[in-house]
């Protein structure tokens, strides 16, 4: 256990935070702001890197533009979602946790149909499939533009909900939907928009995953739970969902490097249960009037 | 004692309003009778082995339809991780009748010689003898239920965070079967050689005696789960349900309540997990898996889960759907599913119970609707 490994075992933390941070943004934003829990957002995730490896593989769009791509596709079938379905259940949390399952069923089993059980690959340029050696650690480029592009999404994000005018109003619909609307804000449109958003991310989660890992109809249902905790460990927050998944990728990388990956997310997971036991409202509860 | 009073006058108010035989509970009591005189009636008339085992873990689904209602319907209680009780016992069962098959010389199961184990490790040694076995397999999860309920429902985590929690808990127990491929058999779980031995009898899985025993258990279940919904307790869960700010007002403890139909629903579906090991003979980590304790959420919803009857039924169609349109319509099964699923909670958020509620209803109500117009001073509170 030498001073070289577990500095090579904490940058690998730093990427698996960045996995588990870029799977939860956008849940983050749909739960923020309109305290629905999306269970179809693995469903969402999936659909992303469906749609990245449709328009390589068909149209041949560069990777690099499929995730902006992969954004947009994905933001559409979310803002269908919440004009179709979601925009009546607002007042019934449990029942959108209910309705949002049903739809990630739909969406799976669609996507199956459509696409077969069998695994699909995308390809990424020459530069991304290499490594990087910083002399005492090893990571592969591609985990590293992981890295960089969650980096830009929460800088984007941040500016988004604290530098312009709509985001100022996301954060009034969030404190208190009757205030805010009795000052013109239409909160039925902010719902919609930030759905949007949130769907639109985890289609960039996607179409990273897909990368990452090899797509599959199912790719999306193993990060949902995970994505939630950090959600829920958060407190529903931008700020809280970034630290809990900086704390928790940390912890499952060094867990991982003293035992194995499996006991490591057992461990995790048991330790957010303790956590939340003490402290329900997460890291940094938000201001307001919901719950 | 006043909790008694207030509870009876409850009771009274809404049975004197009736006129919709739904809310009748002699009516309802009738109405479980006939479902469970005509489940009774099954193995007279069917001499298929294969289908009366098939027709028994449909029960078992039904002990678990049954148990989220209770703590979802009544309780309000969403539980996603339902999983990890029925699991637990489920291992229990599996690992109880493993040991039954093991003899003096051959005293160490497969699947730990096989992962390089060559003693009995020591979260095995309940499980040499039937009866502590059972008691185990029983016990221990509903021992977590009422360990993991107190600890969350003390800290008023409720709702929708509840059943994120749930589920994480199912994850993680999920994650440490799988892993731990010594003790629980991995991905492949355990598969024990015969069937389970009481005494001098033995439980055949492809026997009648195994679908009376699942019938049994199903009926002692569904009765003592009505009597609770009915009984001051019930009132006060539900009330919980509807409110829970209130009742905390009152003076009553929101939480001991909510622990305590939280670990009656877990220890159903405990046994429930047991009987499907009896049934089929098998356990894997796919019982403890996310989809399926979903599943039983989907059965009792779109039953309806203010109903326990209801609930069951919910379990049968769609279990019974699954095994015989989801031939037919093979990989769009799911689809339908999921499309019927969104449709229940999005227009009947009470389930196909509601409609037979609603034409219930109208059936009573329409001879009498002119003279029943007036003296109705009676009215129940109108639910939300």
């Amino acid at each position: 256990m030498d001073f070289g490994s577990v500095l090579n075992a904490l940058i690998l933390g730093v990427s698996i935070a960045s996995i588990w941070l870029i799977a939860a943004l956008g849940l983050t934003i749909i739960y923020g702001a309109a305290g629905v829990i999306n269970m179809a957002h693995g469903a969402l995730i999936m659909l992303g890197a469906y749609s990245s490896y449709m328009l390589q593989h068909y149209v041949g769009v560069p990777y690099l533009l499929c995730i902006p791509a992969s954004f947009v596709i994905v933001a559409i079938i979310g803002l269908i979602l919440e004009r179709g379905l979601i925009q009546y259940l607002y007042d019934r949390p449990l029942d959108t946790l209910l309705a949002t399952y049903g739809v990630s069923l739909v969406l799976v089993q669609g996507v199956r149909l459509i696409f077969g059980s069998d695994p699909k690959y995308l390809a990424v340029p020459e530069i991304f499939s290499s490594n990087i050696s910083l002399g005492f650690a090893n990571i592969s480029t591609f985990r590293v533009v992981v890295i960089a592009v969650t980096a830009l999404l929460v800088l984007a994000l941040w500016i988004l909900f604290y530098k312009t005018r709509f985001g100022i109003q996301v954060r009034a619909v969030m404190q208190n939907k009757e205030m805010a609307a009795s000052f013109g804000i239409n909160s039925s449109r902010i719902y919609m928009m930030t759905f949007a958003l949130g769907a639109g991310l985890a289609g960039v989660a996607g179409s990273l995953f897909g990368v990452l890992n090899i797509v599959l109809p199912t790719m999306g249902d193993s990060y949902v739970v995970q994505a939630f905790l950090m959600v829920v460990a958060g407190g529903g927050t931008l700020a809280g969902t970034v630290i809990a998944s900086g704390f928790t990728g940390e912890l499952q990388s060094v867990f991982a490097f003293i035992t194995n990956d499996t006991f490591a997310r057992f461990v995790i997971f048991l330790l957010i249960v303790v956590f939340l036991r003490f402290r329900p409202q997460g890291l940094f509860a938000k201001g307001g009037v919901r719950r | 004692m006043n909790t008694k009073t207030s509870a009876k006058g409850v009771g009274t108010d809404s049975e004197t309003t009736m006129g919709n035989p739904y809310h009748n509970k002699t009516a309802q009591w009738i109405a479980y009778a006939l479902f469970f005189l005509a489940l009774a009636a099954i193995p007279f008339s069917v001499d298929d082995d294969f289908l009366l085992n098939q027709l028994a873990t449909y029960g078992v689904y039904g002990m678990l339809a049954l148990s989220i209602s209770l703590c979802w319907g009544f309780g309000g209680i969403l539980n996603l991780g339902q999983g990890i009780a029925f699991g637990l016992g489920a291992y229990g069962m599996a690992m109880t009748m493993q040991m039954q098959t093991q003899t003096a010389e051959n005293p160490i199961p497969p699947i730990m010689l096989n992962n390089g184990l060559d003693y009995l490790p020591f979260l095995w040694w309940p499980f040499q003898n039937t009866v502590s076995g059972l008691i185990f397999a029983v016990g221990i999860p509903t021992l977590f239920c009422a360990v993991f309920g107190r600890i969350m429902f003390k800290a008023r985590v409720s709702g929708a965070f509840f059943a994120i929690m749930t589920l994480a808990m199912l994850s993680a127990f999920y994650t440490i079967i799988l892993d731990q491929q010594a003790y629980t058999g991995g991905v492949n779980g355990i598969t024990p050689p015969s069937p389970l031995q009481l005494g001098s009898f033995q439980i055949d899985p492809y026997s009648p005696a195994a679908y009376w025993t699942v019938f049994f258990a199903l009926l002692i279940a569904t009765v003592i789960a009505k009597l609770i919904t009915q009984s001051s307790f019930g009132l006060v869960t539900q009330a919980i349900r509807d409110d829970a700010e209130r009742v905390r007002f009152l003076g009553y403890s929101v939480s001991s309540y909510e622990t305590t139909i939280y670990t009656i629903s877990g220890l159903i579906a405990a046994v429930a997990g047991c009987l499907w090991v009896m049934v089929v003979q098998y356990v894997s980590p796919a019982q403890l898996d996310v989809g399926l304790s979903i599943s039983m959420v989907i059965w009792a919803a779109i039953g309806g889960r203010m109903s326990l009857l209801w609930a069951i039924i919910g379990a049968f169609l769609i279990q019974g759907g699954q095994s015989y349109l989801g031939d037919a319509f093979l990989s769009t099964w799911l689809l339908i599913l999921g499309g019927f699923f969104i449709v229940v909670v999005r227009f009947l958020p009470n389930g196909l119970a509601s409609l037979v509620e609603a034409g219930l209803g109208m059936l009573a109500s329409k001879p009498k609707e002119t003279s029943f117009r007036e003296p109705s001073g009676v009215k129940p509170v109108p639910s939300e």
